[in-house]
C-alpha cells in the first residue's frame, strides 16, 4: 500500500455551464449511434450483461459514480457482449442480486459490519454462479480494504482471498496484460477467492473505477498516475477481461488445449 | 425314533460346565480339608460324602444335562425320474452318447414298468415328460443343467407332494450342487444313475470375461481361463478374432488336468456392436470341439461424450451452460465463442489480444464428424463466411450426429437460418427470410407450461414423483423472451411451451422440441434464459439443482443414452447354445414417450448379414411392454432381435445376443459322477455307477421318512432334582450341628 493518505480525488462537480455540456453528449451520441453499424439485440431483459452495484450502509458505495457505466460503454464496445447503457445496484440482501450475476462493488472508506442477512446473501449469490468485482477506491487507505476483508472472512471463513497467479485467465481472457493497475499502479497481483476452480470474488486494490470514469462529456475524472493515458487503458482492458472472465470462466484455457483434444479424435458418427 | 442326543442347557455349554465343576471341586477340596480335624473316623465319612453329593447335586442342576431324539415315520412314497437334458449330455461315451445310454436305460424302466411314474427332464429348468416318449426321443438341447433349482421346484408342484424318491439319470454336471438337508426334510432320497465316467479328454476356452463396454481406440482387455483335461497339458495358442479377423494370438501354458487364466489385450477401433471370438486349435484326441471357441460382445463407445459448443457472444446463458459441460467428467467440451467482432473497436493491435480467428474449417470440415453433439448457442453463421458448412452439418446429423440450436437474438431466424440447410433438420419451421425482428421475437417474462401429455417425459423429469416435479416446474424462475417459430414439424415433440403466445400457425409458440433427422436427433430451445434456474432460482430458493438435472436430460437425450430411449428390448441371456429358446421383454413407446399400446409386434432374430432367421409375435399392453419367447437358430454367431410394429420399416428397438457352439453348458463337460454319489449317500439312496447297473425302478426304495419332531427328556429340570440338592446341604448341616461342629 502507498504513499499518499490523503482523500482521493473526487469529480469537481462544479463545472460551468453543465446544461449545455449535457446537450453537446447527447446530440454527439445520437449522432454516433446512428452512424454505428450495430444493432442493440436481446430477447428480454435477461439477455444483457449488466455491471449491477452493491449497495451497502456506512459508506460510500459509489465513489466513482459513473464506472459502471463506463466499464459497460467499454464492453460493449470493443467486444461482442450486449450491454444495456444502464445499471442499478441492491444491497447483498435483496435477491435482485440473483437477477445479475456480476456485481461490482465500490468503496473509498469504511462501511458498517453487513448484516447476517447480507452474509448469507453473499455466500448464496457466490454458491450459484455469481461473480463479484471489488474494487477499492482508496487504496491510498485502509478503511475499505479492513471492511471489505472482515465481511470475507465473515462470509467464507474456510476460503481467505488469495494472491492471483500472474498467468491466470484473467489475464488474457481477452488483453494479453501483465499486471493489474487502475487510477494508481498498486500491488503487481489481484486478490481472489476461488469456488472449485473458477474465480468467484475478485478484489483490486488499484481503483480500477478511478481509471475508468468520466464526466457527461467523456473527460476522465481523475489522473492516472505514474504511467498516464497508458496506464489508464491498461486499466479499462483489464475491466474488459474480468467481464469476459466472468462470462466465460476458463474458456481460454480450452483454446490451449482443443488442438490437443482435437488429435485425440477419429471416427464419424 | 433315532439315536439319542446328549445336550448342556447351562449358557456356554460344555466349557461353562467344566468351569463350574472346577470351581466347585476346589470349594470341595478345602471343606475336605477342613474335616480331616474331626476324630470320629465314621463321622468324617458321613459329612465328606454328603458334601460330595451335595456339590455334585448343585453341579447337575446348574448344568441341566438333558437327552433329545427326533421321532421318524417310515411309510411309502411316490417315485419321481428326473433326466438331464443338457447338452453335455450329446457327448460321447463308449462310442456313444451319454443320451444314448440314458435312453437304453428308459427304455428298460418303461417297459418294465407296469404303471406310470412321474416323468421330468431339467435343464435351465424343470419340465414335464413321459417315460415312453423321453426313452424314445431324450434330446439334450438345454444350454445349462440346474439340478439344484429342479428339486425345488419338484417338491413344490403337486408333484412333489408324498415323493418318497428321486431317480436323477444324468452325468452330474452343472453349476449347482444340491443341498442335502432341502431333501431330508421332506423325507425324500435320491437314487442317482451316472451317465458317464469323469474321463474325457478335452481342451476348452472354459470361461471368458470382458467388459461388454468398451471405448474407441482404448486398450481394453479379456480374460480367457483355458483348461485341459486328460491329457498332457502343455503350451496352447489362444487366438483372439474380431470378425475373421485375428486380433492377437498368445500362447497359454495350461497344466495337465488343469487350467490357466491368461489375459489377451485388444483396441476396438470401430464404434458400435462389435463380436470378439476366442479360440483355440482342436488337439488330438479332443472329445468336444465345441468348447474350443468362445464368443463375446462388446458395446464400443467413445469414452467421452465430445461436445462442441459454438456461442455468438459472451452471455449468462453460455456461461452456465459451458460451466455446466465443463464440470461433467464424462464431457470433452470444445467450445468457441464470438468474443468481438468486425465493428467492435478493441483499441489494441492483434498482438495485444488473446484472440484466435474462428476456425471454421477446422471445426466444421476436419473435425466435425468426430462430435457427438454440436450446440449452436445463441450464434449466427452469416458473418463467418460459413454458408458453404452448413450442409455438412445438416449431413453430418442426417448420419446420426446430433444437433442443438439454443435461442437468442442470434439464433433461429434472427441468426438467419430460414430456408438453409440447417432449417432442414430442426424440428421447428422458421419465419421466411425478410419477416421483421417484431415477428420473430417476444420479449416479455413468462413461465414456461409442460405441453399437454408430456408430464412424463424424461427430459421434463426433475423429480421421480408427477406431484413433486410439477412443484419443481413452479419454483423455476420465469424467463424472459423467446424466439418465435412458424411451425412444429410432424415428427417434433413439442415438450414446453409459451403460455401466451401462439404461432402464426394457430398452436402455442414452442420453446423446447425434440425431433429427428435422418439417423440424428434434433433439439430447438428457443430461449437463452434457463440460466436463470441457475443462479435465480438457487438464489430464491436455495437449491438450483433443476437446472443441472434439466441439462443433464437434455445432453444424455441428445447423446442417445440407452437409459433414455424410448423404445427397447432384451432378452434373459446374452449367450445361448444353438436352438436355444429366448426370452424377449420390451418396452415399446414412440419419440414422444407415449406407450405402443395395445398393438402387435414381432420380434424378428436377424443374422450379422441382416437376414431374419426366426420371428415371433406379441400383442403390447396399455404400457407397451410385451413378452415373447422364440427359437434361436442352431449355427453359432451373432443375432440380433429386433422389435419391429406393424407399419413401419424400421426396427422401432434391438437388442444383440450370441449363439455358441458350446457355451457356458460344455465350457466344462466332465462328467460328475461322485457329485451324484455322494447327493445319493447323503439322502439314503442309492448310486449306480453305469445305466446298466441300476435294477427296475420298482425295486429301488422309496421309503418316505419324515420327521415327526423331537422328544427331550431333562430329569434334572424338575423341581425334585432342587428339593433333593436342598436336602442334602440340610442334613449335611444339620448332622454337623449335632455333633458340634461348625
Amino acid at each position: 500500500m502507498g504513499g499518499n493518505l490523503s482523500k482521493p480525488p473526487r469529480p469537481d462537480k462544479r463545472v460551468p455551464d453543465e446544461l449545455v455540456r449535457t446537450a453537446v453528449t447527447l446530440v454527439a451520441g445520437l449522432v454516433f449511434a446512428a452512424a454505428a453499424p450495430r444493432v442493440a439485440l436481446a430477447i428480454g431483459e435477461s439477455s444483457f450483461f449488466e455491471v449491477y452495484a452493491v449497495e451497502y450502509s456506512g459508506g460510500d458505495p459509489h465513489p466513482r459514480p459513473t464506472a459502471p457505466y463506463r466499464l459497460g460503454w467499454e464492453v460493449r464496445k470493443r467486444t461482442s457482449i450486449e450491454v444495456p447503457l444502464q445499471h442499478g445496484g441492491a444491497r447483498l440482501d435483496d435477491p435482485a442480486i440473483y437477477e445479475h450475476p456480476f456485481l461490482y462493488w465500490s468503496g473509498d472508506e469504511a462501511f458498517d459490519e453487513l448484516s447476517d442477512a447480507e452474509i448469507a446473501g453473499l455466500r448464496r449469490f457466490v454458491r450459484f454462479g455469481g461473480f463479484v468485482l471489488i474494487d477499492d477506491a482508496a487504496p491510498e487507505q485502509s478503511g475499505f480494504d479492513r471492511s471489505v476483508r472482515r465481511a470475507l472472512s465473515r462470509a467464507f471463513p474456510d476460503r481467505p482471498l488469495r494472491e492471483l497467479s500472474g498467468n491466470h485467465t484473467i489475464y488474457r481472457s481477452f488483453y494479453l496484460l501483465s499486471r493489474p493497475e487502475g487510477r494508481i499502479r498498486g500491488p503487481d497481483h489481484l486478490e481472489a477467492i476461488e469456488i472449485g476452480d473458477r474465480v468467484a470474488v475478485l478484489y483490486s486494490r488499484h481503483d480500477l473505477g478511478g481509471a475508468w470514469a468520466r464526466d457527461n462529456l467523456g473527460s476522465w475524472q481523475h489522473p492516472v498516475t505514474p504511467g498516464g493515458d497508458e496506464q489508464r487503458e491498461r486499466a479499462i482492458r483489464l475491466g474488459v477481461n474480468v467481464v469476459m472472465y466472468a462470462l466465460c470462466l476458463d474458456y481460454k484455457d480450452d483454446q490451449v488445449h482443443a488442438p490437443f483434444i482435437m488429435r485425440r479424435r477419429g471416427g464419424s458418427p | 425314533m433315532n439315536d439319542w442326543a446328549f445336550t448342556l442347557a447351562i449358557p456356554g455349554g460344555a466349557w461353562a460346565a467344566a468351569g463350574l465343576g472346577l470351581a466347585l471341586a476346589a470349594l470341595l477340596a478345602l471343606t475336605l480339608l477342613e474335616l480331616r480335624r474331626e476324630p470320629r473316623p465314621r463321622r468324617r465319612w458321613i459329612l465328606g460324602g454328603l458334601r460330595v453329593a451335595t456339590a455334585l447335586a448343585a453341579w447337575v442342576v446348574a448344568v441341566q444335562p438333558r437327552w433329545v431324539a427326533e421321532r421318524m415315520e417310515q411309510s411309502e412314497g411316490r417315485l419321481a425320474v428326473l433326466v438331464d437334458a443338457s447338452r453335455s449330455m450329446s457327448l460321447p461315451r463308449d462310442g456313444d452318447s451319454r443320451a444314448a445310454r440314458a435312453r437304453a436305460l428308459l427304455a428298460r424302466w418303461a417297459e418294465a414298468r407296469g404303471e406310470p411314474v412321474a416323468t421330468f427332464t431339467y435343464g435351465e429348468r424343470l419340465s414335464g415328460a413321459e417315460l415312453p416318449a423321453l426313452a424314445e426321443s431324450l434330446a439334450p438341447t438345454e444350454d445349462q443343467s440346474r439340478l439344484a433349482p429342479a428339486l425345488s421346484t419338484l417338491l413344490s408342484q403337486e408333484e412333489g407332494h408324498e415323493l418318497g424318491a428321486v431317480v436323477v439319470l444324468g452325468d452330474g454336471a452343472g453349476p449347482d450342487e444340491v443341498d442335502p438337508a432341502t431333501l431330508a426334510r421332506h423325507g425324500v432320497r435320491v437314487h442317482a444313475v451316472a451317465t458317464a465316467e469323469d474321463d474325457l479328454r478335452d481342451d476348452a476356452v472354459a470361461e471368458v470375461q470382458a467388459d461388454p463396454v468398451g471405448f474407441l481406440r482404448r486398450p481394453a482387455r479379456v480374460r480367457v481361463v483355458v483348461r485341459s483335461v486328460g491329457g498332457p497339458g502343455g503350451p496352447i495358442p489362444v487366438t483372439l478374432r474380431r470378425g475373421d479377423e485375428v486380433e492377437r494370438e498368445v500362447v497359454a501354458e495350461v497344466p495337465a488336468d488343469g487350467e490357466v487364466a491368461v489375459e489377451i489385450p485388444f483396441t476396438p477401433t470401430r464404434l458400435g456392436r462389435e463380436v470378439y471370438r476366442v479360440s483355440i486349435p482342436r488337439a488330438p484326441g479332443d472329445a468336444v470341439p465345441e468348447n474350443n471357441e468362445r464368443a463375446f460382445l462388446v458395446r464400443v463407445t467413445r469414452d467421452k461424450l465430445r461436445v462442441l459448443l459454438v456461442a455468438g457472444q459472451p452471455s449468462w446463458d453460455e456461461r452456465y451452460l459451458r460451466a455446466f459441460l465443463k464440470r461433467d467428467p464424462a464431457t470433452d467440451l470444445i467450445s468457441f465463442f464470438i468474443l468481438r467482432n468486425t465493428h467492435d473497436l478493441t483499441m489494441a493491435g492483434p498482438d495485444e489480444l488473446a484472440l484466435i480467428p474462428f476456425p471454421t474449417d477446422e471445426l466444421f470440415n476436419e473435425h466435425l464428424g468426430s462430435f457427438d453433439l454440436v450446440i449452436f448457442q445463441n450464434f449466427e453463421y452469416g458473418p463467418y463466411q460459413m454458408a458453404s458448412y452448413l450442409p455438412r452439418i445438416r449431413d453430418y446429423v442426417l448420419r446420426g450426429g446430433s444437433f442443438a440450436m439454443i435461442g437468442g437474438p442470434l439464433s433461429f431466424h434472427s441468426g438467419g437460418y430460414a430456408a438453409t440447410p440447417i432449417a432442414e433438420i430442426l424440428p421447428v419451421d422458421l419465419p421466411p427470410p425478410g419477416t421483421p425482428s417484431t415477428r420473430t421475437q417476444v420479449e416479455d417474462r413468462f413461465r414456461p407450461r409442460i405441453s399437454e401429455g408430456m408430464a412424463r417425459h424424461p427430459l421434463l423429469e426433475l423429480l421421480p414423483t408427477p406431484s413433486a416435479n410439477a412443484e419443481a416446474w413452479a419454483r423455476l424462475a420465469p424467463l424472459d423472451g423467446a424466439n418465435v417459430v412458424s411451425r412444429v414439424r410432424p415428427e417434433g415433440a413439442t415438450l414446453l411451451e409459451h403460455p401466451e403466445h401462439r404461432m402464426a400457425s394457430g398452436g402455442p409458440l414452442p420453446l423446447l422440441v425434440l425431433g429427428t433427422a435422418g439417423r440424428g436427433r434434433t433439439l430447438a430451445l428457443t430461449t437463452d434464459t434457463t440460466w436463470r434456474w441457475g443462479i435465480t432460482t438457487g438464489g430464491q430458493t436455495g437449491d438450483a439443482s433443476a437446472y443441472e438435472r434439466f441439462w443433464d436430460r437434455v445432453v444424455r437425450w441428445l447423446a442417445r443414452d440407452p437409459a433414455l430411449e424410448p423404445a427397447q428390448v432384451t432378452t434373459d441371456r446374452e449367450r445361448y447354445g444353438p436352438g436355444a429358446t429366448v426370452r424377449i421383454e420390451a418396452h415399446l413407446r414412440d419419440e414422444r414417450y407415449q406407450p405402443h399400446g395395445e398393438e402387435p409386434v414381432s420380434f424378428v432374430i436377424v443374422d450379422a448379414n441382416g437376414e431374419p432367421v426366426a420371428e415371433t409375435r406379441a400383442r403390447t399392453d396399455r404400457e407397451g411392454r410385451a413378452e415373447a419367447t422364440a427359437e434361436l437358430p442352431s449355427r453359432p454367431g451373432a443375432y440380433r432381435v429386433e422389435a419391429r410394429l406393424s407399419g413401419r420399416e424400421q426396427a422401432v428397438a434391438r437388442e444383440w445376443l450370441i449363439v455358441e457352439a458350446g457355451g457356458d453348458e460344455l465350457a466344462d463337460p466332465r462328467a460328475a459322477p461322485a457329485r451324484l454319489r455322494s447327493l445319493a449317500e447323503a439322502t439314503g439312496g442309492t448310486f449306480f455307477a453305469e445305466p446298466e447297473d441300476a435294477p427296475a425302478l420298482e425295486e429301488l426304495d422309496t421309503t418316505r421318512t419324515r420327521s415327526l419332531g423331537t422328544v427331550e427328556r431333562a430329569p434334572f429340570a424338575s423341581p425334585w432334582a432342587f428339593v433333593l440338592l436342598v436336602g442334602l446341604f440340610v442334613g449335611e448341616w444339620v448332622l454337623r450341628r449335632r455333633w458340634g461342629r461348625r
